[in-house]
């Protein structure tokens, strides 16, 4: 069955195993392209109709994504058009992220001396996220679009 | 507005009920899924909704209040009945046409378009289609229709993998364009998971679920610790299933929220919507099911209003 | 995937307004096709038998038409021609008209069982009633469509049985008057065949099957047939008690028909009940030795004995067939209410 594309740059897919909503797989692909540059401000987001017909998702599903987007001021609907980009997200530059990756691999033999195995990494991660990003204030998520709640990718 | 709403509503043959003291509220705008085994009343509610049979007590208004089965619930409500009877001596030409004459609005174009998008020839007499083409068949007329309300008494049921997705891409889209609202029975509760806004469980004739998924999940988890504690934490909280192992249970609990304090060394863990219709339904049969499930406490689950229970604070839920 | 052509369907506060009726004309027709394409056709096809003997039964009696009708005051040529039209028109005229009075009953219960119950049979009822077309609406234009048909039909087809038995009267082996034949003319006909649909698609929806409801409708054909036999003499239509001579004898040439005598009874001179035994040998010598010119009746008056009778005359036809068919034509209305009712009240 070939979907007509319409306007858009990108297509979304899903993945029924990750454990991760639909809706959030949906919102962190957005800005997955943003980052990467595949979407930039002024795109529109694939339609609902057509991403509902690809994926066999509800509609509302979809709308709860791109209502999250505009929450986070990263898209806005025009009504009758669709969804656009309206704002990038901040690309982290080469060098910070050379920086963090060092950082990290460091973290990663601490924690393999400790006897920690990979799932056990994983899982320390993970909850060490969690509570991370709870205790930040709301404002961070709203109007500016510099931090976006990437999950574990 | 609520697409459909019941009160006490109840159906009787001969002796037996086939549904009983049923109150539910069906928000627009959404797919409400209806699941529960074969027998438990699933096709009785259909029925009643579509304006097919007649309620023994209680009532069942559709679209904002109108009599299920009055003209105006006829006028706005399409539905596609299980095996989707249509004529067999009749072709797919035909149907449209008479389904175009027997309703007010008919988009025959978008029919027609349809039915050539799918490959079903207009000429050849409905009976010699493939079972999936004649559900196909059925859910076009239906949807040419611009139904506020589509009721599909399973539908996927006989059709293999390819047509199913076809199917429901198809509801799916109507939804997308329409704003139709759906209420789809299955007795498979994994293939509607991605799908269901609103969740609607049967099981001998009683309704034990109804609710949004959203917070149906919102407030359901699985907490996993050491069985010496599991009878302490039980009697905390609302447990709708256990399993118990030697050394480890698992507890399927209904919480207020998602914040509910964790007990200390337990995990916590979310519920998928499969999970939670199958601990329901085995609660309400009282099932003892293979060596390492013991039935839980009864808390069988009637739904007095649109949600179940009501969360305190609105969470982001997992969808 | 396709878009749509039409925005969609605004909420409504109130009950859209009816859709027309000539809606309901080329569903009826399509779903209908079998039985109103093969009773014509069957109709036809007796139809074609019926003129073609009809034209011979009308040829063999314009050769006899002069001949007298007592057997003991034929010529030679005459009493061959009688055995001709005895031994092989008047068989086949009495066999039509028997068939003739089963035809409503078949027709009624090939149209109207399954007319109803085939939708309950296959489960398209779960289709059919759930449509903007309401169910009560769509089996009232069905009824009426597929009635009004079957009745005009059955009128015509009467009509040309009435043709075909004409010379059937002049011979005095048929009469208008008579339970069998009546029923096979003018008004009736049709109604009956109008009243057998009706029981046909009550039955239907009562039982839901169309085989057990055809094999019903016979049954209650049959009852109302007896029953409106019974109820036949007794329409207002005045039986008429005189002593009038009601046949001229066998020589002479008579109207088609005779009437329809309820009741006979003898008296003697001075108007006192005859004797039986006097009235019994008297009649026996007539019949063994029927007098050519001089009637029973005349006969009898020479003796002293005057035959009373109390009798439908052959005028009172039409009025019978008004009335017949007018009750014929309500039941049928209530069946078809009934049938309605059913369908309103039926659940899945």
């Amino acid at each position: 069955m070939t979907i007509d594309k319409g306007d858009s740059a990108i297509e979304f897919r899903l993945d029924p195993d990750s454990g991760v909503p639909t809706y959030l797989q949906l919102v962190q692909q957005v800005e997955r392209a943003l980052r990467l540059g595949y979407l930039k401000p002024g795109d529109q987001l694939p339609k609902v109709r057509d991403v509902v017909a690809a994926l066999t998702i509800n509609p509302n599903t979809v709308l709860k994504a791109y209502r999250e987007l505009e929450h986070k001021g990263l898209a806005a609907g025009r009504p009758g058009q669709g969804t656009f980009i309206q704002a990038t997200l901040e690309q982290v530059t080469l060098p910070e992220l050379a920086g963090l990756r060092r950082t990290l691999l460091g973290w990663l033999a601490s924690a393999e001396e400790v006897g920690l195995d990979e799932d056990g990494v994983v899982a320390l991660f993970a909850s060490g996220l969690r509570d991370f990003f709870k205790t930040r204030p709301a404002a961070d998520n709203a109007g500016t679009a510099d931090h976006g709640t990437e999950g574990v990718a | 507005m609520n697409v459909i709403e019941t009160s006490g509503l109840g159906k009787r043959y001969g002796k037996s009920w086939a549904l009983q003291d049923c109150t539910l509220a069906v928000p627009a705008g959404q797919l409400a899924a209806l699941v529960g085994p074969n027998g438990a009343g699933k096709s009785t509610l259909m029925n009643m909704t579509a304006g097919l049979s007649v309620p023994t007590s209680g009532t069942v208004t559709v679209l904002g209040g109108h009599r299920a089965g009055s003209p105006a619930a006829l006028n706005g409500v399409a539905f596609v009945a299980q095996d989707a009877p249509v004529y067999k001596n009749l072709s797919a030409g035909d149907m449209l046409h008479l389904t175009r004459n027997l309703n007010q609005g008919f988009d025959t174009p978008f029919a027609q378009a349809r039915l050539a998008e799918l490959g079903i020839p207009l000429k050849k007499k409905a009976g010699k289609l493939s079972g999936g083409q004649q559900s196909q068949l059925a859910l076009t007329l239906a949807l040419a229709r611009r139904p506020r309300l589509l009721i599909l008494d399973e539908p996927l049921a006989a059709l293999d993998p390819i047509a199913r997705q076809d199917f429901l891409a198809a509801v799916m889209t109507a939804m997308a364009d329409d704003g139709v609202s759906i209420l789809l029975s299955s007795h498979q509760v994994a293939e509607l998971e991605r799908v269901a806004d609103y969740l609607i469980v049967f099981s001998r004739a009683h309704l034990q679920v109804a609710g949004e998924v959203d917070d149906l999940l919102g407030c359901h988890r699985l907490l996993t610790g050491p069985t010496a504690e599991a009878d302490t934490v039980a009697s905390q909280l609302t447990v709708v299933q256990t399993r118990r192992g030697g050394a480890q249970t698992h507890l399927l609990v209904r919480t207020t929220g998602t914040d509910d304090p964790v007990p200390p060394g337990w995990e916590s863990h979310p519920v998928s919507l499969e999970e939670l219709v199958m601990a329901h339904l085995r609660a309400s049969n009282g099932l003892s099911g293979p060596s390492l499930v013991q039935p839980a406490g009864p808390s069988l689950v009637q739904s007095a209003g649109p949600s179940l229970v009501h969360p305190a604070e609105q969470t982001e839920v997992n969808r | 995937m396709t878009v749509r052509t039409m925005p969609a369907q605004p909420a409504q506060d109130t009950a859209p307004p009816p859709l027309p009726w000539r809606r309901m004309a080329w569903p009826t027709w399509r779903q209908q096709r079998a039985t109103l394409i093969s009773v014509p056709a069957v109709l036809a096809a007796v139809s074609i038998f019926l003129l073609i003997f009809g034209l011979k039964i009308h040829h063999d009696y314009a050769a006899l038409v002069n001949c007298p009708l007592n057997p003991g005051g034929q010529s030679g040529a005459c009493a061959k021609l009688f055995s001709n039209f005895n031994s092989t028109d008047w068989p086949l005229g009495n066999i039509c008209a028997i068939l003739m009075g089963l035809a409503p009953v078949l027709i009624g219960a090939f149209a109207g069982a399954p007319l109803l119950a085939r939708e309950l049979e296959n489960g398209t009822f779960r289709y059919a009633w759930t449509q903007g077309f309401g169910r009560e609406r769509q089996a009232i234009a069905k009824l009426a469509l597929v009635g009004a048909t079957l009745a005009v039909l059955a009128g015509a087809f009467a009509a040309l049985f009435a043709w075909f038995s004409q010379p059937f009267l002049y011979t005095e082996q048929m009469n208008v008057l008579t339970e069998t034949v009546f029923d096979t003319r003018g008004l009736v006909f049709p109604a009956f065949t109008l009243v057998a649909f009706a029981i046909g698609a009550f039955l239907g929806m009562l039982f839901r099957r169309i085989i057990p409801a055809m094999a019903a409708t016979l049954g209650v054909y049959l009852a109302l047939r007896l029953g409106a036999w019974a109820v036949r003499g007794q329409y207002p239509v005045t039986a008429v008690t005189g002593n009038a001579d009601l046949f001229n004898g066998y020589g002479t040439p008579r109207l088609p028909g005779f009437p329809w005598i309820l009741n006979t009874w003898y008296t003697g001179p001075g108007g006192k009940p005859a004797n039986q035994s006097v009235v019994s040998k008297l009649l026996d010598q007539y019949q063994s030795n029927p007098h050519p010119k001089l009637s029973l009746t005349r006969t009898l008056a020479q003796q002293g004995v005057t035959e009373w009778n109390r009798y439908i005359p052959l005028s009172r036809f039409w009025p019978m067939q008004f009335i017949e068919a007018g009750w014929l034509l309500v039941l049928a209305l209530a069946l078809v209410a009934a049938t309605v009712w059913l369908v309103r009240r039926r659940a899945a």
